[in-house]
């Protein structure tokens, strides 16, 4: 560490997998939102300068489903962890640390609103405030539908031997438009919700070191804070990583 | 005799023998061949327009391709449509229910047969497969297949030969009795690999191919090899699971010990042995661990610091199987990015003068080296210690690569190579001169070469973890770890 005089106390937020998982699914929805963005307006001139950047508009499509290979890929882990967090470790997938909503999420929804407007206190959010669970399951959510979509675009001639034809063209055109409401979500909405707030400007650590600062913690996360020191006064043990 | 008379009788003559001309010709097979398109039209049916035939219909649309199988199959649907060739009639049709049954039936007669719209009307080229279809990779055949052409395997005819003015296996325009063969069926045979192989993998083939139906280079010859990730042969797969179960049983050995100074699970030691790298990676610390990797495990500093000798002799092996590995990965991307460019073509081509050498070259550093580590061995000094386990390392290693340019050896007099492309192998050129002597069945032989250099290598890939040669994965970790302990 740099400063050693003044070590700050850390609390581990993310595990390395899922460090990993978020480097894969990043890079994978931005190569995604690029070549298929690209390849839906072919006719526009960055489009076309996307494709020439890759040698073609058939490299541009297997550019994209090797993204969309990796980012699912990066889903069907993670769902493979949660079976042996589950399973093997006896881990718990609801609760106030998982990414289960409950009925606080829709209590602090309320309360920020009337926070926003200064019309009443700041909600006090645990690990997962209803922002990062809505980022997260529409991740899991639309991974799955963008991917069966996708998979019919692929694979048309397999699909249409069971299913009608004009699924294909269905499938492409709910892609277009899933595909512009993932971007915004997770471009605008994700980026600024996570990253451009004010409190950690210009980027939010953690998801990429793993640790949160504890003053940050007792700060943004009150409730996950106060769940920890009674877990520690409960155990007689740390409550601090 | 009047004039009128004269004429009459004239006429009539003329009248006779254009009849007669005319009955010849549609009676007759083989006069003029597809003739039935030049008849003037039957009573009822329109005129022909010009351009019915005089234009380049649109071939990506439907409407396209469909007018242009009609034209073609104006007189290819017909009986009558043969050809003369050496006084015999080769049948020139083509069957509208086998084509419309296979893939290509959504696919113009001008793709593929790209010279025929011309005059005189006939193909130089033959069908053009490879302007839309890509060479077959390692893991469909055996060795791309560079000089059997596409129609060798993908047609019903099953007599083949070996052109030797382009280096290819072709289909047989003559069969057995050297009666010309029509080669108008447009069925893509039902491709069940081992019939299709045996056309030409069988003792006394007359094509130049090994007696043996040899399998695919699986993802273990990837250290030498333009491989593919399959399997190949089960003995390449045993010796996967062999090389696999011993890392496994490695890593367990490693994690026996304490982690990052912590005990516990299996489970919380690989927890804290990951973030440990993790924080390594996203630190300034991963520079000093580029360059251990580079420095130390790739250019072998620690050993140089030893002994120049001795780093000489290792690096002739080790740095030969390094390009070799990241020349098979690169010829793997490259093929699968742009199978139809010439740099693939170049990579995948055993006989191309830049793969041929550097192939040879590579092996025959592999060799030398280990020869004079051998030879170190036998006469060095003391110092050397010397021990049995090492000696099997090497032997093998040795023995692999000599298997291998006996059978590349092999390989080129059995496949008749050109010796102005066959020289740039600067080993298996002048050993498949020597094997030349030996008037042996090399067809058959050559499938036992090919599994001599196959299961040591296989053997090699499974002893990996076990014997001398896993200092391959503990060094390079051991000075990884060292750096941070220092």
């Amino acid at each position: 560490m740099k400063n050693n005089q003044q070590v700050t106390q850390m609390v581990k937020r993310f595990s390395v997998l899922q460090r990993t998982l978020h480097w894969v699914v990043m890079l994978g929805f931005i190569g995604l939102g690029l070549t298929g963005f690209s390849l839906a307006y072919s006719d526009q001139w960055w489009g076309q300068a996307v494709a020439w950047l890759v040698g073609g508009a058939s490299h541009l499509g297997w550019v994209h489903r090797a993204c969309a290979v990796a980012t699912y890929g990066a889903v069907v882990v993670h769902l493979l962890w949660l079976a042996y967090f589950k399973l093997v470790l006896g881990g718990r997938l609801t609760g106030a640390d998982s990414m289960f909503p409950t009925a606080k999420d829709f209590s602090d929804l309320a309360a920020h609103l009337k926070y926003i407007f200064a019309a009443g206190p700041a909600p006090r959010f645990g690990r997962f405030s209803y922002l990062e669970k809505a980022d997260y399951w529409a991740v899991l959510i639309g991974m799955n539908t963008m991917g069966i979509t996708g998979l019919v675009m692929w694979f048309p001639e397999w699909f249409s031997s069971f299913l009608p034809g004009y699924l294909i063209n269905l499938a492409m055109i709910l892609h277009f438009y899933e595909a512009v409401l993932a971007v915004a979500i997770k471009f605008v909405v994700h980026v600024y919700t996570a990253h451009l707030r004010p409190e950690v400007f210009p980027l939010e650590k953690n998801i990429f070191s793993g640790y949160e600062p504890i003053d940050r913690l007792k700060h943004e996360r009150p409730a996950q804070w106060e769940a920890l020191q009674a877990a520690a006064e409960g155990s007689g043990g740390e409550g601090v990583q | 005799m009047t004039v009128s008379s004269a004429f009459s009788r004239w006429g009539f003559r003329f009248l006779v023998a254009l009849a007669a001309t005319l009955l010849a010709w549609l009676a007759v097979p083989g006069i003029g061949y597809c003739q039935v398109s030049m008849d003037p039209p039957a009573a009822g049916v329109a005129m022909r327009n010009c351009l019915d035939c005089h234009r380049r219909p649109n071939l990506e649309s439907t409407e396209g391709v469909r007018s242009n199988q009609a034209l073609c199959l104006e007189c290819h649907a017909k009986k009558e449509c043969t050809r003369q060739v050496d006084g015999r009639q080769v049948p020139l049709r083509v069957d509208l229910k086998s084509f419309q049954g296979s893939r290509h039936q959504m696919v113009a007669c001008l793709q593929c047969h790209q010279d025929v719209a011309r005059s005189p009307h006939r193909t130089e080229a033959g069908a053009q497969c490879s302007s839309c279809h890509g060479p077959h990779g390692e893991a469909t055949v055996k060795a791309p297949h560079l000089r059997v052409s596409c129609a060798a395997c993908h047609h019903r005819g099953k007599a083949l030969a070996f052109e030797a003015k382009r280096g290819q296996v072709v289909l047989s325009r003559f069969d057995d009795h050297q009666r010309p063969i029509g080669l108008a069926d447009h069925t893509a045979p039902g491709l069940g690999q081992d019939v299709l192989c045996q056309r030409c993998h069988h003792p006394g083939n007359q094509v130049g191919a090994a007696a043996m139906v040899l399998p695919a280079k699986g993802v273990i010859c990837f250290l030498c090899h333009n491989a593919s990730f399959s399997i190949g042969s089960p003995w390449f797969g045993l010796a996967l699971i062999i090389m696999i179960i011993g890392l496994v049983l490695m890593a367990r050995f490693w994690f026996q010990g304490s982690v990052a100074g912590g005990e516990g699970s299996l489970h919380q030691k690989i927890a804290d042995g990951s973030e440990t790298v993790w924080r390594t990676i996203f630190s300034r610390r991963v520079v000093g661990v580029l360059k251990v990797i580079f420095f130390d495990v790739l250019l072998q500093r620690r050993l140089l610091k030893e002994s120049v000798r001795r780093w000489f002799f290792h690096s002739l092996v080790f740095l030969s199987i390094m390009l070799r590995l990241g020349m098979s990965l690169f010829t793997w991307l490259v093929y699968h990015v742009w199978p139809q460019g010439s740099l693939a073509a170049a990579l995948i081509d055993k006989n191309h003068p830049f793969t041929a050498m550097f192939n040879d070259l590579t092996g025959l550093c592999i060799l030398l080296g280990i020869v004079l580590a051998m030879v170190q061995r036998l006469v060095g000094p003391k110092h050397v210690k010397s021990e049995g386990q090492d000696t099997l390392a090497l032997v093998i290693i040795g023995l692999m690569v000599v298997a291998g340019f006996v059978a590349e050896g092999a390989r080129i007099l059995m496949t008749q190579v050109d010796p102005q492309t066959a020289v740039y192998s600067f080993v298996g050129y002048p050993l498949s001169r020597l094997w030349a002597r030996f008037s042996l069945d090399w067809q058959g032989i050559y499938g036992y070469l090919w599994y001599a250099h196959a299961l040591l290598a296989a053997l090699f890939v499974a002893y990996l973890p076990f014997g001398k040669m896993r200092h391959m994965f503990t060094t390079p970790l051991s000075l990884l770890i060292n750096r941070d302990l220092q």
